[in-house]
C-alpha cells in the first residue's frame, strides 16, 4: 500500500471522527435556555488584556486569591484551587458550603491540573496569582477557556469591582458595598473623638515566623482601619516594603510603649490568635502600658480581599473601640 | 620562654606551641568569650542602657527593658553559648574520627536527620513551636546517625570512610524526602523556612535543661576518647599498636558527636560551618594534640557563633539576620584567610 494511499485513508477517518465529535457535541448540549446567553459576549479589562468573555457566564472556575472573593459574592465556581485550612476555618457556612461543592483544580500555589480544569467544560476562568505562575501555565489556561488574570498588587476594591463584573454578580457587590460603608460612617461618628489624637498600632505575628518574632501589621485590615476608618496607625515610608516584612524581634515589644492603643490578632471567639499566643505571653508585653491600661485591643480579621470579611472585621472593630475610655 | 615543641605528626619543619602557651592561649580564649557573653547581654537591636542591664541582671526589678533583658537576651546568650560548644565539640571529633580536616557533624546526616524529623513533624502532626521541634531534630539525628552507623558497619567493622558515604547517602536521600514533602504542604515550607537557617531567637531557656545532660554525657564520652582518637590519627595499625580499641572508640565518638550536634540542631536548627572551621583553627593553635583541640573548640566555637549573633542583631536594625546565615559570612573569609596564611592543618 502507498503512503499517499495510507495519508487519504487517514485524513478520512479524521474528517469523519471530527463530524462525529460535532454531532455528539451538539446532542449533549443541555437545553437549559442559557445556550444563547452565554454564547453573547462582552469585552472586559483585566492585566492579560482585553478579553471577550460570556455575558452570563454559567461554569466558572476560579484560581488562586479568586476562590473567596467570588464566592463571597454568592458566586459558585465549578473549579477552584486548593484555600488555607486557615482561611475556610472562618468561613461562613453558606460559603464554605459552595468551596467544598466545586471541583478541586489545584493547590494554593500556581500549580494547576490542566486536564481536569478542561474536563470542568468552564466558559470563564478566573485568575489571580504570581506572575511567575502566569508565565507557567497562562497561555494554556487561556486555551480552555476566556481568562481574565488580575495581578497581586491589585487593590482590594478594584478587585472586587473586577471579579463582580466578570462573574455577573454586581448586585451582591453592591449590597456589600453599601454596608460597608455604612459600618465605616458609623465607626467614625461613634469613635470619632476617641479616634483623634490617639496613635494605634496594630501588631500580629504568623505561623510562618521565625520564634521570638513579631511584626508591625501596615497591609490587610490594618490598611483598611488606617485608610479607611482614619485610625493612627504607622506605615511605611514612601518606596519603602511594607512594615509586615519585616520580622522583628520580641526584644522590640517595649517599643510599642509609645502607642495609646495596640490591636491585636484574635480568633472568631476573640482568643490571641494562636501564632500571636507566644507574644502575650511575654513579660514585656504584659508590662506595656496599653495593656495593663486595658488598649489593647484583640480585633477580628478573617481577610482583607472582598467586602464580606472586611465588614465582618470592622464589626470586630467596632466592638473592640467600644471598651475604649470615653476621651473627656 | 617561648615553649615552641616540633609537630608530632609532620616532617618536624613546623612547630606548635607547647603547654604553656597552649594555657595562655586557652585563657585568651576563655576572656574572650566572657567578654562577648557580656556584650551579647549588653547589645541588642534595642539600645538598652548599660545601667538597666546591670539592674536586669542582678535585681529583680521589673520594667519592660529589664524584662526583655532577662526573658530574651539572657536566654539567647545562653542558647547560643550552649549551642556553640556542643558544636565546635562535635565538630573536633567528626573531624578526629574520619581523619578529615572538612568533615563536619553534617557529613553523619545529622542535619539531614533533624530537617526530615521536624518536616515530618511540622507537616503532617502539625506541630509549631520551637519546643516541640525540638525533640523531633533530636530524635531524627539518633535515628539517622544509628542508620548510618549499621550501613556503614561491615563484617571487617566500620571504616570511617563508608560510615561517611553512608551519611552522604542518607542526607541525600532525606533531604529529597523533605523537599517533597515540603512541596507538597506549602505551610510546612513556610513554617520552615527560618528553622532551616539556623537561628538563636526565640529559644526560651527552658529548651536547653532538657538536653544539658545529654550534652554531659557526649563530654565526659569525647574526653574519654580524645587520646585514643590522637593514636588513631596516625593510622589504624598503629592505633591498635598503642592499644586503642578501634570499633570501641567510634562507637562512642559517634555517639558523642550525635549528642552533641543533633542537641545543637534540635534547639538551633541546622547551622554549618562552626563545626567545619573551629576545630581547623583550634587545630593550627595547638597542633595535632585532640584533648587540647576539644578545649579550645568548646571555647572558640560559642565566641563564633556569639559574636555573628550579634552582628546579626544589629545589621540590619530593626530586624535582624539569623546567625545560621551570619556564621557562614563571618567564618568564610576568616577561614579563607587562615587558609591563605598558614598550611592547611594536617590531622
Amino acid at each position: 500500500m502507498s503512503n499517499t494511499s495510507l495519508t487519504r485513508r487517514g485524513a478520512a477517518l479524521a474528517a469523519a471522527l471530527m463530524s462525529a465529535s460535532l454531532v455528539l457535541t451538539a446532542c449533549g448540549s443541555d437545553g437549559d435556555g442559557t445556550g444563547d446567553k452565554t454564547a453573547e459576549t462582552r469585552s472586559v479589562k483585566a492585566d492579560n488584556g482585553t478579553i471577550e468573555i460570556p455575558v452570563d457566564p454559567q461554569r466558572i472556575v476560579t484560581i488562586g486569591n479568586t476562590n473567596l472573593p467570588f464566592i463571597d459574592l454568592g458566586g459558585e465556581p465549578v473549579g477552584v484551587t486548593e484555600v488555607s485550612a486557615s482561611d475556610l476555618d472562618v468561613l461562613p457556612e453558606k460559603q464554605r458550603t459552595a468551596y467544598e461543592a466545586a471541583e478541586i483544580v489545584g493547590s494554593n500555589g500556581g500549580e494547576v491540573d490542566l486536564e481536569k480544569l478542561a474536563g470542568l467544560k468552564p466558559d470563564l476562568i478566573l485568575v489571580q496569582f504570581h506572575s511567575n505562575d502566569w508565565d507557567k501555565v497562562g497561555k494554556r489556561l487561556e486555551t480552555i477557556a476566556p481568562t481574565l488574570l488580575w495581578g497581586l498588587d491589585t487593590e482590594w476594591k478594584a478587585f472586587a469591582d473586577a471579579i463582580a463584573e466578570a462573574g455577573n454578580v454586581a448586585d451582591a457587590l453592591s449590597r456589600q458595598k453599601a454596608e460597608y460603608e455604612e459600618k465605616v460612617a458609623k465607626i467614625q461618628e461613634t469613635y470619632g473623638k476617641i479616634i483623634d489624637g490617639t496613635s494605634f498600632v496594630d501588631v500580629s505575628r504568623g505561623d510562618w515566623n521565625d520564634p521570638g518574632t513579631f511584626y508591625i501589621a501596615d497591609i490587610g485590615c490594618s490598611e483598611i482601619a488606617r485608610d479607611d476608618v482614619g485610625l493612627d496607625l504607622p506605615e511605611a515610608a514612601e518606596g519603602k516594603d511594607p512594615l509586615a516584612y519585616e520580622s522583628l524581634p520580641f526584644e522590640q515589644i517595649g517599643g510599642l510603649s509609645k502607642y495609646d492603643v495596640i490591636t491585636y490578632p484574635v480568633d472568631a471567639e476573640g482568643r490571641p490568635a494562636e501564632p500571636f499566643v507566644p507574644v502575650v505571653e511575654t513579660n514585656t508585653w504584659k508590662a506595656l502600658p496599653a495593656v495593663s491600661s486595658g488598649r489593647a485591643l484583640g480585633v477580628f480579621c478573617p481577610g482583607n480581599n472582598s467586602y464580606g470579611p472586611v465588614i465582618r472585621y470592622l464589626d470586630s472593630l467596632d466592638s473592640a473601640l467600644a471598651t475604649l475610655p470615653a476621651k473627656k | 620562654m617561648t615553649a615552641l615543641a616540633p609537630r608530632q605528626d609532620g616532617p618536624g619543619t613546623e612547630t606548635v606551641p607547647g603547654p604553656r602557651r597552649r594555657l595562655v592561649g586557652l585563657v585568651v580564649a576563655l576572656v574572650v568569650l566572657v567578654v562577648l557573653l557580656v556584650l551579647s547581654v549588653m547589645i541588642g537591636s534595642t539600645a538598652i542602657a548599660p545601667s538597666v542591664v546591670w539592674d536586669a541582671l542582678f535585681h529583680s526589678s521589673t520594667g519592660i527593658d529589664r524584662f526583655a533583658i532577662r526573658d530574651f537576651r539572657l536566654p539567647r546568650t545562653i542558647v547560643g553559648l550552649v549551642v556553640g560548644v556542643a558544636l565546635g565539640l562535635s565538630g573536633a571529633l567528626i573531624q578526629a574520627l574520619t581523619r578529615n580536616p572538612l568533615a563536619d557533624p553534617g557529613v553523619l546526616g545529622v542535619h539531614a536527620g533533624a530537617s526530615f524529623a521536624v518536616t515530618v513533624a511540622v507537616g503532617l502532626l502539625g506541630v509549631r513551636d520551637a519546643q516541640g521541634y525540638m525533640w523531633f531534630a533530636f530524635a531524627g539525628t539518633l535515628i539517622v546517625t544509628l542508620l548510618v552507623l549499621a550501613l556503614g558497619s561491615t563484617r571487617q567493622g566500620s571504616s570511617p570512610v563508608v560510615v561517611v558515604l553512608a551519611g552522604v547517602c542518607a542526607g541525600a536521600v532525606l533531604g529529597g524526602a523533605r523537599e517533597a514533602l515540603q512541596l507538597t504542604n506549602p505551610d510546612a515550607f513556610d513554617a520552615m523556612r527560618y528553622w532551616n537557617a539556623g537561628s538563636i531567637v526565640g529559644r526560651p531557656i527552658e529548651v536547653v535543661w532538657p538536653i544539658l545532660p545529654f550534652f554531659a554525657v557526649a563530654l565526659i564520652l569525647a574526653l574519654a576518647v580524645s587520646g585514643p582518637l590522637n593514636a588513631l590519627a596516625l593510622g589504624d595499625e598503629l592505633a591498635v599498636a598503642q592499644g586503642v580499641r578501634l570499633v570501641r572508640t567510634r562507637v562512642l565518638a559517634v555517639i558523642a558527636l550525635t549528642l552533641l550536634a543533633g542537641g545543637a540542631t534540635a534547639i538551633a536548627g541546622p547551622i554549618g560551618f562552626v563545626g567545619l572551621m573551629v576545630p581547623h583553627v583550634a587545630r593550627w593553635i595547638v597542633g595535632p594534640h585532640q584533648r587540647w583541640i576539644f578545649a579550645y573548640s568548646i571555647l572558640l566555637a560559642p565566641s563564633l557563633l556569639l559574636v555573628s549573633d550579634i552582628l546579626g542583631r544589629v545589621v540590619m536594625r530593626p530586624g535582624e539576620i539569623p546567625v545560621g546565615i551570619v556564621t557562614a559570612f563571618v567564618g568564610a573569609p576568616v577561614l579563607v584567610a587562615l587558609v591563605r596564611r598558614k598550611k592547611a592543618s594536617g590531622l
